[in-house]
């Protein structure tokens, strides 16, 4: 481990911060998606009323 | 033989499958205008596009071309990986390049080009893009069908059944629902092969340990196993064109910087390339500790490309192979559905602009959308299926890559930050970096030529593709006398 300390560190670091990252990831995007979702139902409202009142 | 259990895990591939079509498919009724299908309404916001990215850019080929350079070259075939977080950080703190590009509003890249080189370059440099982008891409369905036969255990003869059927599921819901349900599936894609990455690469470091990774690749390649520059097979010059490769591919790759486009504004695309910057380190590190536990466990094979499959193939338990299968289905399916739509945004936005004089209708312009995206199904199952590969996967999708990746950064510098640059520069550059990739492509066929283009090697070609192309656009542009147009005052 000592002789080879940089590949053990980054193997280390990809294994802990991609766990991290996944898991917060997986919460916060499926807001995002719904948030996203919404932004463009309202769009597509919006658009849909300008469109019916002229 | 191998672990794979029809009932246990091909039930966990299966769920898998139906809840990524039925995700896919949801999204479809917002797509109401092209700007819906090719840039998701830009509505993406950071975790969506983190996800969205990092997926994108692990497909099953990945895994293999990263996992046999961790087999041939040990840790230090990990060093792409390192430069493209470092480049990736880099853009994404400065904004360089990709804050002009997403504040013009542009949807593709070449769009950007007709305000500063014309509309000639900008149909020019679809072609390269599609080009370039379309051979790196014919080799992803038979390398992904190779993991996936070698690790269940299936018969090779049905290779090609289960990579046409994989591909038309990814085309249908690609072509009804475009960048939304890219976006959607990613996400569940992310998810699923982030589980199985991680899950595996555990139970490797758990089962070999690392004292066995390291004595194997000290056996086998000694210091050269841990440093790129005293590898044999790498070098000072394997360091330099993975950093030209590496650093273009950020500013210009069509999947990476769609993200960009599709982000809600200029912040947030920052954000997903500063964010997503270390995910490329865990990208050829992680599959790279696969292919050197392959090399400890098995030793030398013939194809160093299967050795990856064939060591998870037996070491992975029933159960876990179905959650691995399942994430590398997921790493595809979000590769193959980006690949399409982004290759498919530039021949509609770029190369079919010349015969839109008028303004399509949105209906019409999905039409076609959907219908690019078919062909280009096709065409991956054609060629994907006879193009027999020579060398090293990486390399093959670097030299592929590097007919665009060259030019189009360099004419993205000069189009954001030089005001003498212009058309001739923007020429003789797309050029020179579509002549020296595809005459070594050939010569590597050719067995007359194969030998000169062995000594030559594909890193040197690649390095003076990246240089001749800068010095074209700067030797063309100065020799046309006329001043450039400042892109700032046309994006104002």
């Amino acid at each position: 481990m000592a002789k080879h300390w940089f590949w053990w560190f980054m193997t280390m670091a990809c294994v802990v911060w991609y766990s991290t990252v996944t898991i917060y990831v997986a919460i916060k995007g499926g807001a995002d998606i719904r948030h996203m979702l919404a932004r463009l139902d309202a769009t597509r409202a919006r658009e849909a009323k300008e469109e019916r009142e002229g | 033989m191998t672990n794979f259990n029809w009932l246990l895990d091909g039930s966990i591939v299966g769920v898998y499958l139906l809840a990524t079509m039925a995700a896919g498919l949801m999204v479809r009724k917002y797509v109401g205008k092209v700007e819906h299908f090719l840039v998701a309404g830009r509505e993406m916001d950071v975790y969506l596009g983190i996800a969205s990215l990092a997926a994108t850019e692990f497909g099953i080929v990945t895994c293999m071309y990263t996992a046999q350079n961790g087999y041939e070259k040990g840790f230090a075939g990990a060093t792409p990986g390192i430069l493209m977080a470092l480049a990736m950080a880099a853009v994404g703190l400065t904004g360089f390049v990709i804050k002009p590009l997403r504040d013009s509003g542009v949807m593709t890249i070449p769009e950007l080009f007709e305000k500063k080189f014309g509309p000639r370059i900008r149909w020019a440099a679809g072609v390269v893009i599609v080009l370039g982008g379309l051979l790196n891409m014919g080799v992803f369905l038979r390398t992904g069908g190779q993991f996936l036969v070698l690790v269940s255990g299936l018969d090779v003869k049905y290779l090609e059944i289960m990579m046409t059927a994989l591909l038309v599921g990814v085309a249908v819901y690609t072509i009804l629902g475009g960048m939304l349900s890219v976006l959607v599936t990613d996400y569940l894609q992310f998810i699923v092969m982030s589980a199985g990455l991680i899950v595996v690469t555990i139970l490797i470091l758990m089962n070999v340990g690392w004292e066995n990774l390291v004595n194997s690749v000290e056996t086998h390649y000694g210091a050269g196993g841990f440093n790129p520059f005293i590898n044999p097979t790498m070098g000072w010059q394997y360091v330099l064109f993975n950093l030209m490769l590496n650093t273009a591919a950020v500013l210009t790759w069509q999947t990476i910087i769609v993200r960009v486009l599709a982000a809600k504004d200029t912040d947030t695309g920052r954000k997903v390339y500063t964010r997503t910057s270390f995910f490329f380190v865990c990208r050829f590190l992680i599959p790279g500790v696969w292919g050197i536990a392959a090399l400890a466990s098995l030793g030398p094979v013939a194809n160093s490309l299967e050795a990856m499959p064939r060591y998870l193939g037996t070491a992975v338990p029933p159960g876990l192979m179905g959650l691995l299968i399942a994430a590398m289905l997921a790493a595809d399916m979000s590769t193959d559905s980006s690949y399409m739509l982004t290759w498919g945004s530039v021949i509609y936005n770029d190369i079919m602009a010349p015969f839109r004089k008028t303004r399509w209708s949105e209906k019409r312009g999905l039409f076609w959308n959907r219908s690019i995206i078919a062909f280009i199904g096709v065409f991956l199952l054609l060629y994907g299926l006879w193009y027999p590969l020579k060398g090293d996967l990486w390399t093959y999708l670097g030299v592929t890559g590097t007919i665009y990746l060259a030019s189009i950064s360099v004419l993205l510098i000069a189009c954001c930050y030089w005001r003498r640059a212009n058309s001739w520069g923007a020429g003789a550059a797309i050029l020179i970096s579509a002549v020296i990739p595809i005459t070594y492509l050939v010569m590597e066929q050719l067995p007359s030529t194969a030998n000169l283009a062995k000594t030559i090697g594909p890193y040197y070609s690649g390095i003076a593709t990246y240089l001749l192309s800068g010095a074209a656009m700067v030797v063309g542009s100065l020799l046309k006398p006329q001043a450039g147009i400042n892109l700032q005052a046309r994006i104002a």
